[in-house]
């Protein structure tokens, strides 16, 4: 027995709504499904290449083989051969197999962060393509395996700063030096008591140094005096009435009286030529020579003087001499 | 005491059973054609159209606003951390294999759970149950089995609607609003959706659908003939329904990373 239909009427286009939403729903699941398959590669040509690597780790399925950047295979299988070694399994679509070249390499990243990644090289795309099932080495590359090395350098460089920052390490040991020099360039005597290394020592350049200069004074003492010596000797030789404006006067004289000499012997030089012409008037002629007598002995006697005074007045001259002509 | 915890023991692995009877009974009937007819297809019709199509905005709406906030989240974070290309793998593993399925679920257990829970707990009160089998209806073919199939469906179309929107704002969020990465996307998705994990997701969304009605069900009849114990079959059962989502999408966890 079996119950009428309940009320349908009530909910408008009931059938076709729902039948829309399982529709809906069944083709989302069927093509999704589809969807899945497609994306996994399911119908497309593929071509396999096998990568043997000495290890695996970080390798996984459906990890994909990249060139330039793009993803052009995946990771189907990865099994350990009877060598011990890691062999890979490829499958790269026939469509971008031709990236792949007999001379291609293979390389295996894996960073401190993220996946693991194989990549593909080729230098040249001009060489024969990989044939399918092609059997390549895989190159690995470990940021992580760099480590260990890195640990033990820096546990070396640590070893060292140990030893120089040890209690009896010399970079100790220079660095209390220094701190003993700038302590006692600190002291009284500065820098000089750093440099020679006690305050007497110090203390001794600086009495020797205040002792130069003391000597210094003295020496500029001795100079000033040396100095005014000159100038009034200076004063008594060439100044006005020295010792060579007397001379110069002097001299003067001797000129005058020279003179006077010569018109006195040119006077008797006279007199005995007209003694010799007239030898007969000897009375007159006698009494002339009287006369020039008294005037030769005149002029002699004025030379005499004038000899005294330059004697007198130029001491230096000692050996005084006048020719007479 | 111990009596009594025994008791309670017993009663609770009872309610268990009953349960998983039910369940196998509800499946087994939806599974022979020979069940079906008019008046069953009509029930199912208004089961779906009450579960799904009335709240199917509000919804979608809900799980597009959650979606783009955690697609956001993640993107940004592994942009921060050098690591977007993870972040759409990401993205699809935790919106579209775990956390979409279990939102709808629980959405749907809150709102069609509970209702249909109170309804059979007043029928069964109410000996509505006892009298249709007196006149020779079977609860089970009218009653139960169109609600169960009703809510399963539900469940499957509001997560794949609610999946497909996070597969598009996650294209959308990391590639933009252009057709030409759609392979790289379909690198992601094949990465992502291996057949077993596929189908484990189908299983797991069939499951939570038919938790989703079969536990409020069982929880209603469950209940003793006295109208106060209605809410009280209502709460536990809800409770029920709780723990079992859980069960089933930690053992689906369990089942595809262990």
């Amino acid at each position: 027995m079996e119950r009428a239909p309940v009320r349908a009427p009530l909910i408008k286009n009931l059938g076709f709504k729902v039948g829309l939403l399982l529709a809906l729903t069944a083709a989302l699941a069927l093509g999704f499904f589809v969807y899945v398959l497609y994306v996994r590669g399911v119908f497309q040509e593929t071509q396999k290449l096998v990568l043997v690597a000495a290890n695996a780790e970080g390798v996984s399925i459906g990890m994909p083989l990249t060139f330039s950047g793009f993803p052009i295979g995946r990771v189907s299988r990865i099994a350990l051969t009877e060598e011990g070694e890691a062999r890979i399994e490829i499958r790269v679509p026939v469509k971008d197999a031709r990236w792949l070249r007999t001379t291609s390499v293979f390389t295996l990243e894996r960073p401190f962060v993220g996946a693991a990644r194989i990549r593909a090289f080729s230098t040249n795309l001009q060489d024969p393509p990989l044939p399918d099932g092609a059997e390549r080495r895989l190159l690995v590359g470990d940021a992580a395996e760099a480590i260990p090395q890195l640990v033990e350098r820096v546990r070396k460089i640590l070893d060292n700063v140990e030893a120089m920052t040890a209690e009896d390490s010399s970079l100790n040991r220079s660095l209390a030096h220094v701190s003993t020099i700038t302590g006692r360039m600190a002291g009284e005597y500065g820098v000089m008591e750093g440099v020679l290394g006690s305050p007497e020592n110090a203390r001794h350049v600086v009495e020797a140094l205040k002792k130069a200069e003391a000597l210094l004074a003295s020496l500029n003492e001795a100079s000033r005096k040396v100095d005014a010596l000159l100038a009034k000797t200076d004063q008594r030789v060439y100044g006005p009435d020295g010792v060579m404006d007397q001379a110069d006067r002097s001299l003067a004289q001797i000129g005058t009286l020279l003179e006077d000499v010569r018109a006195s012997l040119k006077r008797a030089d006279a007199v005995l030529t007209d003694a010799q012409a007239i030898s007969g008037n000897v009375r007159v002629a006698s009494d002339d020579l009287g006369q020039l007598r008294a005037e030769i002995d005149e002029s002699v006697r004025k030379v005499n003087h004038l000899i005294n005074e330059l004697n007198r007045r130029w001491p230096f001259a000692r050996e005084a001499e006048v020719k007479l002509p | 005491m111990l009596t009594r915890r025994g008791e309670a023991a017993l009663a609770w692995l009872g309610a268990w059973g009953r349960a998983f009877r039910f369940a196998a009974g509800a499946l087994a009937a939806a599974f022979t054609p020979a069940l079906y007819n008019s008046a069953t297809r009509t029930v199912v019709q208004k089961q779906i159209y009450f579960t799904a199509w009335q709240i199917l905005a509000t919804f979608t709406a809900f799980a597009a606003v959650l979606s783009l906030v955690i697609i956001q989240i993640s993107v940004s974070t592994a942009r921060d951390f050098g690591l977007s290309d993870y972040a759409l793998e990401v993205v699809i593993r935790v919106l579209v294999l775990e956390l979409l399925p279990l939102l709808t679920a629980l959405f749907v257990a809150l709102r069609s759970g509970a209702a249909i829970n109170t309804e059979v707990a007043l029928m069964n009160i109410n000996n509505e149950i006892r009298a249709l089998e007196a006149a020779g209806v079977d609860p089970m073919r009218f009653e139960f089995m169109p609600r169960v199939i009703g809510g399963t469906i539900s469940v499957l179309a509001l997560t794949a609607l609610a999946s497909l929107m996070a597969l598009v704002l996650g294209y959308v969020t990391v590639y933009g609003l252009q057709g030409s990465s759609l392979p790289d996307f379909g690198r992601v998705m094949g990465k992502v959706f291996t057949i077993p994990i596929l189908l484990g997701l189908w299983v797991k969304c069939l499951a939570f659908g038919v938790a989703v009605t079969v536990i409020p069900i069982v929880a209603g009849l469950d209940a003793p003939q006295k109208l106060f114990f209605a809410p009280i079959a209502v709460l536990r059962g809800m409770v029920r329904l709780f723990f079992v989502l859980m069960l089933i999408e930690v053992a689906a966890l369990a089942l595809t990373y262990i």
